[in-house]
């Protein structure tokens, strides 16, 4: 589905980011993902702050394309993630993956199951990995939103 | 392969879709498409079934629709067949056949293994494995739409299985406690990732 039938539907809203409420998400998506790397915090913890990580780079990458997600509409996580291919041109195979953290997310959180350490892994590599495609899409598509004097 | 000897292709597949979907009817032609059967001959078979009390026949104007008989007393005994092999068991270990290293074990645990699954239940699966999450969950995929069900695995190490069990996990002591279905290794092999690492219980 594109973005724009997203947005027909109420799933996106039509929003316009300004650089310092981009530099302020990476800069807290940056925070969460040096915070993850802590051994000292639990899986559940270290793993749902990676997975902070993912979704703030999700977030950039709709509004760089001029959207957010409607947060009182239910699953807006989801749509955030399935919409990475069309936002950062992301690969379908690592949207299937992150869509599989989310779910993990979902039974840590509401079940109460501890989050394995092979999960824990998976989601602090994939928050490294989509906090640096972020940067560097930024860089090459939407530079002025890095620039602090935009 | 067990099913074959039993089962002719048509009414294997026809049984598998419905009773492991007990909770949804279906009209002949939705059928022969999920099944990849044709309407003709499965309009017959279903109307065999159905008169043996296997399955529901509901007609809905001039639409008849099938469904699985819960009521039926081998209900329970078929679905099981169809659950450990070709309409669940066989599919997982088809999918993770592909990763690399081979899971040493995997089972189905939850309402699947109880034989309690709803429409929206979703496929719980422990694999203990030493393959990264995300090739797991690559692997798993395709096979979720042959299920028509979401799979959860939980990627447990030997190693940490071990740990959780003996730290009196509840998701671990859970599985080892409730209904389960192997799709690979057995319960003994089971017993040793559990019992290796409580040497106390010993």
């Amino acid at each position: 589905m594109t973005l724009e039938n997203l947005l027909a539907i109420h799933r996106l809203q039509a929003f316009e980011a300004t650089s310092s409420g981009v530099l302020r998400l990476l800069a807290s998506a940056e925070r969460n993902l040096a915070d993850a790397r802590l051994t000292e915090l639990s899986n559940d913890n270290r793993f749902d702050t990676a997975y902070k990580t993912i979704m703030q780079c999700a977030m950039i990458g709709l509004w760089a394309n001029g959207f957010r997600t409607a947060t009182s509409q239910p699953g807006h996580h989801q749509t955030a993630l399935q919409t990475l291919p069309k936002t950062l041109g992301m690969a379908a195979d690592t949207v299937i993956i992150l869509d599989a953290l989310r779910k993990q997310r979902n039974l840590n959180d509401y079940e109460g199951d501890s989050v394995a350490d092979a999960a824990v892994r998976e989601c602090l590599a994939q928050a490294d990995a989509i906090l640096a495609h972020t940067r560097q899409w930024l860089q090459s598509h939407r530079p002025d939103l890095l620039n602090e004097n935009h | 392969m067990l099913l074959d000897l039993l089962f002719g292709t048509y009414r294997q597949r026809a049984l598998a879709q419905l009773l492991l979907h007990p909770e949804s009817s279906y009209h002949v032609r939705e059928l022969a498409r999920l099944t990849g059967t044709t309407a003709g001959t499965l309009h017959k078979e279903l109307a065999k079934l159905a008169e043996v009390g296997l399955l529901k026949r509901e007609k809905q104007g001039n639409q008849v629709r099938y469904q699985a008989n819960r009521e039926c007393p081998v209900f329970a005994e078929l679905a099981g067949l169809f659950r450990k092999t070709s309409g669940l068991v066989d599919v997982l270990a088809e999918a993770l056949r592909s990763l690399q290293p081979v899971p040493e074990l995997a089972l189905v645990f939850g309402s699947l293994a109880r034989g309690d699954e709803n429409a929206r239940s979703d496929v719980d699966l422990l694999l203990i494995a030493d393959c990264s999450f995300g090739d797991a969950i690559k692997a798993l995929h395709p096979a979720q739409a042959i299920l028509q069900r979401e799979i959860n695995p939980v990627l447990y190490t030997a190693a940490e299985f071990a740990r959780r069990i003996e730290a009196k996990d509840g998701l671990a002591l859970n599985i080892l406690a409730k209904p389960k279905l192997f799709v690979i290794g057995t319960a003994n092999d089971l017993g040793k990732f559990a019992g290796d690492s409580s040497p106390a219980s010993v």
